[in-house]
Parts: C-alpha cells; structure tokens; sequence
C-alpha cells in the first residue's frame, strides 16, 4: 500500500555547522535533563531517609524543563521530527510535498522569529523587575541566557529547512 | 463576526492547514497566534507572548513528560524486551499461536515501563518477529500480533497520552494510570483470545512451540523481576503519594538507566542516544502543548467551547448519543491524524461538554471513564487503515510480508478491540472500580 507515510517531513540536507550545533544544543538540553532527574531521585531519597528533600527542588525542576525543553526544539526541527498529517497528500508529487513542507517551514519561521523577538522583551523585563524563583531566589532572566540563543538557532533551523525544501522541489 | 463563528473559522482553517502537510503543532501556533491577533488585538498578544512560552515550558506538571520519555528510551535500548518476551515464550510457547501470545504478554509487560505504542510495537518487534518466523508463524499472525500487542503501550500506565488527558482535564495523573489498569489487562487477554481463536481457525498460522521446563521458567522470570519492581515503585508510590508525577517519572527514568547499564551494556553512546531520541520526541510534544495552549488560549477568548457545551446540553440528545458521536468522531480523525495531537486538540473542547452531561455517576468518575475510551479509541486507529501506524512500522520489519496480508493480521484483534469498547462503555465500574477500591 503507502510506504511513504510517515506522519514526519521528507529529510532535508543541512549546512554541516547547522547540524552541529542542533546538536550541541540537544546536547545541552539532554545534560539538563538527566541532572534533573538524578537532583530529583536525590531529593527523594534525602526526604525519605533525613526527612528533608533538596531545598527549592521543584524550581530546580522547572527552570530544568524549561531550558531543556527550548533546547530540543532546534533539533527536532533539524531531524524532521515534528508530526504532521500526509494522509490527504500521499499521492501527490514529491515535489508538491516538499513545496507544502517549505510554507509549513515558513510559518514556523514566521512564529519562531516573532517568539524569539517577544521572548527578549519578556527577558529584559524579568531582569528589570527582578523576577526570581521562590525559594533559591534564582534570577528567572539567568535562563534566558541560554534559551534565547536556543531560539535563535531555532530560527536559523527553519530558515535551513525551508531553503532545504525549496531546493528539492525545485531540482 | 460572533464569537463561535470565529472559533469554529479558525477550527477550519486549522484543518485545512493541517491536511496540506503543515507540522500540527506549527498550524496550531499559527492559527492560535493569528486568531487572536484579529479578535482581541495586537497588544494583547504582543504582550502575552513575551513570557506565555516560558511559562508553558517550566510548568512542573509537565516536566513528567520527558522523564517518561526518557524512561522509555532507556528501556528500549537496554534490550529489556528480549528478557520480557523470553519470560513470556517460557510460560506461553509451547501452546498453539503461543509465541503471538508471547508477542502480547511482551508488549503489555513493556508498556507498563515505555509509554508509547510505536516504541513498544518496534522494539518487541525486533525481538519477537524473527523468533515468531523461525517457528513457521504466518506472516499475517506475526505482524498482526505485534501491531496489535504495541497498541497496550498507551493504555497500560505509564502513559504520555493518559498523563497529557489528565492534566488537561485537570484530573489527577496517579488516578488515571490506575483506571487504565483493569481495562489495560482486558486488553491484553482479549489479544491473547483473539490469538487463541485465529489459531483454532487456522492451525497452520501459529504451530506450537517446543515447551520449556520450570527452572527454565524460574531463570527467565529472574531477569526481569527488576522491571516489576521498578513499575510497581513508580505507580504505587505515585498513587499513595510518596512521589508527586515527577518524582515518579524521575525514579523510573533512573531505575531503568540503571538497569540499562547494568544488564543491557549500556554505555556513554546508549546514553546520548537515548537523550537524543529523548530530545526529539520531547520537543514535539511541546511544540504541539505549545500549539494547544495558544490555539486555545484563542479559543477561550471567543468563548466557543462554552457556548458549544451549552448548546449541546440544551439540544436535548442523550448524554450517550453525544458520547458515542465523540467516540466515533475519535475514530474517524484516528483514521488520518497523530493520536496526541488529536486528544491535544479535541480535549479541551470535549472536556467541557462530557463534565456537563449527567451519565449518573459524579463528574469525576465521568471524566475518569471518558479518559480511558478516548484512549482505547484512539489505539484502535493505530491499527486501522488507511493509517495504521504500528502496522506500517511492524511490516516495515518484516519485508516478507505484503501489508494487505498483516491487515487481515490484524483483523481478529480489531474485533476484541470492539467487543472491550463496548464492554468498557455499558459498563463504566470496569474502569472504576480500582479507582474506587484504592481511593
């Protein structure tokens, strides 16, 4: 029957220096990961044996998911790993389809950008009004330090992506 | 433009969006920022993005999702299915069609330590499918057994779908994981009757396997005791509240390392593997949660899912006919969409209106039951054409096979799936009862 469904975007080609950093970046993200669930597994266990967990774990947590979170996203952007319906466009040309996945890319361009533009504004006035965590008093700008770069490259991602497919659908 | 029209346009346009290959998270985002950009104004908007992004991501509640992600992906690369679907061959293999009954019992027992249906169909497949073959299953029993036996992974906890319906629906994680017990179990010994029936029907399909004695039994059960342990750590200490989700989630995602290390050889690689794989299902879920919020932060503002609520109460239809039409409407989306993003997607508006109906029974316990047949809804279209997910993924695996043939493989457990629906939907205290005896 369809061997083309794959519920992803057709992988596109990538400037070498692009795919690294993504990479990098998911690298970051999946470190803050796995030290978030060994702080947690700690706090855990120090509750339950002393009685007392690690103080302000759950922010820990949060500010963790947060950076972690931003962090993936340029890389799943880069490995075509964001879910999408071709049920209605299995059968049109591949050059069709990789036309469509360059206007979806362009939006997330479009959204992204404008995110990213937004989150500085949001980012300065944290740090102005001295937003901080509750019980570490951890300055909530600090993370901002390596989400908005995170958002950059998330931007730089799909402009790659949408030139990527622009190219294939016009080979 | 009133208020609904504006909804129901944008919900439109969404659909479009989505049936022309745009990402469903990006067309979300899209239709969710551009809405209300046009209803409520540009400063509005301008403003609720500096920081609306932050906050969705560093909420806590969410952070049990890639940490069940993440307890998933080690447990795929640990090759913990291979000792699973030992033990399970042990007991089972010596009976007709009894290595498909191993496939089902494999898979239920990794969806108890994996989340997602796709990673449990793969993963027991690589596993199961040469061993099924070696045996002279057919092609149509062997691919069909783990197409369907993946389909547990969401249902039996933990699952990321149950957990993204619970906090949608503002119910409480360790509540849902335990009502999906029973009708998770169900599910696997219907698949395992619905084997057991092919076979009488078909004896040269599922030949029997050579039986195995009981210190082979006992030494099989060895390896995987581990993995008992850590679920029963996770879902009971979840439920008496030892841990909050997280923890839960985080305890798990290390047992499972541990293990991973230990039994599988897992090593630095595994471990960035596992985190990219982590990485990349993770930002898609997010950037589809990102989608949802906005999408219906949309949506709140021209009040849609309320005045439709209220126009659905005041219709006068039965509260069973407008849950029927819901779950019907489930399986035809199932037909073409992602399965999280279309409960992302229809939640928010159903949830509403089910809370409002009165099926005799409290809104929790509604809720509840509405939860748990969304999601057994929702799996049977992991195996229905045109788009059947596991099915594609498990013929991918086995290139023998033409997928017409692990179609009608599938046929006999897509008539268990229907006989438990409609058992689960006559009788709402199958699902509730655990909930109930251990509240």
């Amino acid at each position: 029957m369809n061997d083309d469904i794959t519920e992803h975007p057709h992988p596109v080609p990538l400037p070498g220096w692009l795919s690294l950093l993504c990479r990098i970046f998911a690298a970051i993200g999946g470190i803050t990961l796995l030290a978030m669930m060994l702080m947690t597994v700690i706090s855990v266990t120090k509750r339950t044996i002393f009685g007392a967990p690690i103080p302000g774990d759950f922010e820990l947590v949060e500010i963790g998911s947060a950076i972690a979170i931003f962090c993936f996203l340029p890389w799943c952007q880069s490995t075509g790993g964001n879910v999408l319906v071709d049920f209605f466009t299995q059968k049109s040309s591949p050059r069709a389809n990789h036309l469509l996945e360059a206007i979806g890319d362009l939006l997330y361009l479009l959204i992204a950008g404008l995110l990213f533009w937004r989150m500085i504004h949001g980012g300065m006035e944290m740090r102005q009004y001295g937003e901080q965590s509750m019980v570490l008093r951890i300055p909530v700008w600090w993370s901002f330090i390596i989400i908005l770069p995170a958002m950059a490259l998330l931007v730089a991602t799909c402009a790659a992506t949408m030139i990527g497919h622009i190219r294939k659908a016009s080979a | 433009m009133s208020g609904i029209a504006a909804g129901l346009t944008g919900f439109a346009v969404l659909l479009a969006l989505m049936a022309i290959r745009i990402p469903i998270g990006v067309a979300m985002l899209g239709v969710g920022v551009g809405g209300y950009a046009m209803w409520t104004g540009m400063t509005p908007l301008l403003a609720f993005l500096k920081t609306s992004t932050y906050y969705q991501f560093s909420t806590y509640s969410l952070s049990v999702i890639p940490l069940f992600v993440l307890m998933g992906e080690f447990a795929t690369q640990a090759g913990m299915s291979r000792a699973l679907y030992r033990t399970a061959a042990a007991f089972l293999g010596h009976r007709k069609g009894g290595l498909a009954m191993a496939s089902i019992g494999g898979c239920a027992a990794f969806g108890a330590i994996c989340g997602s249906s796709l990673a449990t169909a793969a993963t027991m497949g690589q596993v199961a499918l040469p061993e099924m073959r070696r045996y002279n299953y057919s092609g149509a029993l062997a691919t069909g057994s783990l197409a369907a036996g993946g389909t547990l992974g969401i249902l039996i906890p933990p699952s990321v779908i149950l957990v993204l319906y619970a906090l949608m629906a503002e119910m409480s994680i360790a509540k849902m994981f335990v009502a999906a017990m029973i009708p998770g179990i169900l599910a696997a010994l219907g698949y395992m009757v619905a084997v057991a029936v092919f076979v009488a029907r078909n004896p040269e399909d599922g030949p029997a396997g050579p039986r195995a004695t009981w210190p082979e039994r006992f030494a099989a059960l060895r390896e995987t005791w581990s993995l008992i342990l850590i679920f029963a750590l996770v879902i009971v200490g979840m439920y008496r509240g030892w841990f909050t989700p997280t923890e839960a989630a985080a305890v798990g995602a290390f047992g499972t390392m541990v293990l991973a290390v230990l039994h599988g050889g897992m090593r630095l690689k595994g471990i960035a593997r596992c985190l990219r794989g982590t990485a990349t299902t993770s930002a898609m879920i997010f950037l589809i949660l990102l989608g949802a919020e906005t999408f219906n932060a949309f949506l709140a503002q021209t009040q849609t899912p309320m005045l439709l609520a209220d126009a659905i109460q005041n219709s006068g239809l039965t509260p069973m006919l407008v849950l029927l039409a819901m779950l019907a409407l489930y399986l035809v989306l199932g037909c073409v969409m992602d399965s999280m993003s279309m409960l992302l997607l229809t939640i928010p508006i159903f949830y509403p209106i089910i809370a409002g109906l009165d099926f005799g029974m409290p809104r929790e316990d509604t809720l509840i039951w509405f939860g748990i047949l969304a999601v057994v809804v929702v799996e049977v279209g992991l195996i229905t054409p045109p788009v059947g997910m596991n099915v594609f993924v498990i013929n991918g695996m086995a290139k023998d096979v033409p997928m017409l043939e692990s179609f009608r493989g599938v046929l006999p457990f897509l008539i268990s799936d229907i006989i438990r629906i409609a058992a689960l939907i006559l009788f709402p205290f199958i699902t509730l009862w655990l909930v109930r005896l251990l509240g």
